[in-house]
């Protein structure tokens, strides 16, 4: 069974464009008899800033911070900053991607594909969990 | 910790950087990513720590936990988050293609600059993102002084 990969950066269609910088969300993916999971990390991530598509079987998360609320006082120690998350994987094309499932939980998103024939492309919704 | 990956838009180094960018991904996952040079290990979670003239805010990422998973307390003035991440990935019938998340326990503690009020600190969660305000103490608080004109 072949292993979802990155894609290389450059793509053709502009609304796969990655952006000029980003965070790349920590990832797990495994499948199993009937489906395939994706859980992908992005603090921070909200669902109206989140955009998951899968077209030819290309699967993109984009994961866009809101506006920073205005924070006061004097910055102590900064690990970490918020910022766009960008990823994008090649599928086998096992996949009903028809039948996708997405759902947001404390900054996490796990996608489920059920296996079946390749389909059509379309914008997956996201539920809030 | 948390990294900008500078992925530069064009130029000769542009194709080096994603290639490089690409085998780092696979391999180690966003914690691992090199910033300009390669960074041997990080600290979890990611702490962003601000002070205001009355309290500390303590900020954490720790995407997938809820407030169940962790323990955050106030000591003295130290502030301890510490809990646990669980794996969701199944034990059986799984044939595994990638695993970046970390799991298992961790604990950090944060010193702050002065003394503060542990019973005033309130957490939430939200995100994936706790936030700890800890209010200093009213002694610790910067107090304005007057300034009498003299006569």
């Amino acid at each position: 069974m072949a292993n979802p990969i990155d894609v290389p950066v450059e793509m053709n269609h502009d609304s796969r464009q990655p952006p000029e910088s980003y965070f790349v969300p920590a990832t797990d993916v495994y499948e199993t008899a009937d489906q395939l999971t994706l859980v992908a990390e992005m603090p921070g991530i909200r669902p109206d800033g989140l955009a998951v598509t899968i077209e030819d079987n290309i699967l993109v998360l984009r994961g866009t911070p809101g506006p920073e609320p205005q924070e006061h006082g004097e910055v102590l120690l900064k690990e970490f900053t918020a910022g766009e998350f960008y990823r994008a994987f090649q599928l086998p094309a096992d996949y009903d991607t028809e039948k996708v499932e997405a759902g947001l939980r404390q900054g996490v998103l796990t996608l489920t594909l059920p296996k079946s024939e390749r389909l059509k492309p379309r914008r997956i919704e996201v539920k809030v969990e | 910790m948390a990294m900008k990956a500078w992925v530069p838009a064009a130029g000769p180094f542009a194709e080096l950087q994603r290639e490089m960018n690409r085998v780092f991904d696979s391999v180690f996952g966003r914690h691992f990513r090199p910033v300009g040079r390669i960074r041997s290990g990080y600290v979890y979670p990611p702490t962003n720590v601000r002070e205001t003239d009355d309290a500390y805010t303590v900020q954490c990422e720790v995407p997938g936990l809820e407030m169940a998973d962790l323990e955050v307390y106030v000591t003295g003035d130290q502030l301890t988050v510490s809990g646990s991440r669980a794996s969701t990935i199944p034990e059986e019938g799984v044939t595994l293609h990638r695993r970046e998340r970390d799991t298992g326990q961790f604990s950090r503690a944060v010193t702050l600059p002065g003394p503060v009020d542990s019973g005033g600190t309130e957490a939430t969660l939200a995100d994936g993102i706790l936030t700890v305000r800890i209010p200093k103490t009213e002694e610790a608080k910067p107090r304005r002084v007057e300034v009498r004109v003299g006569e």
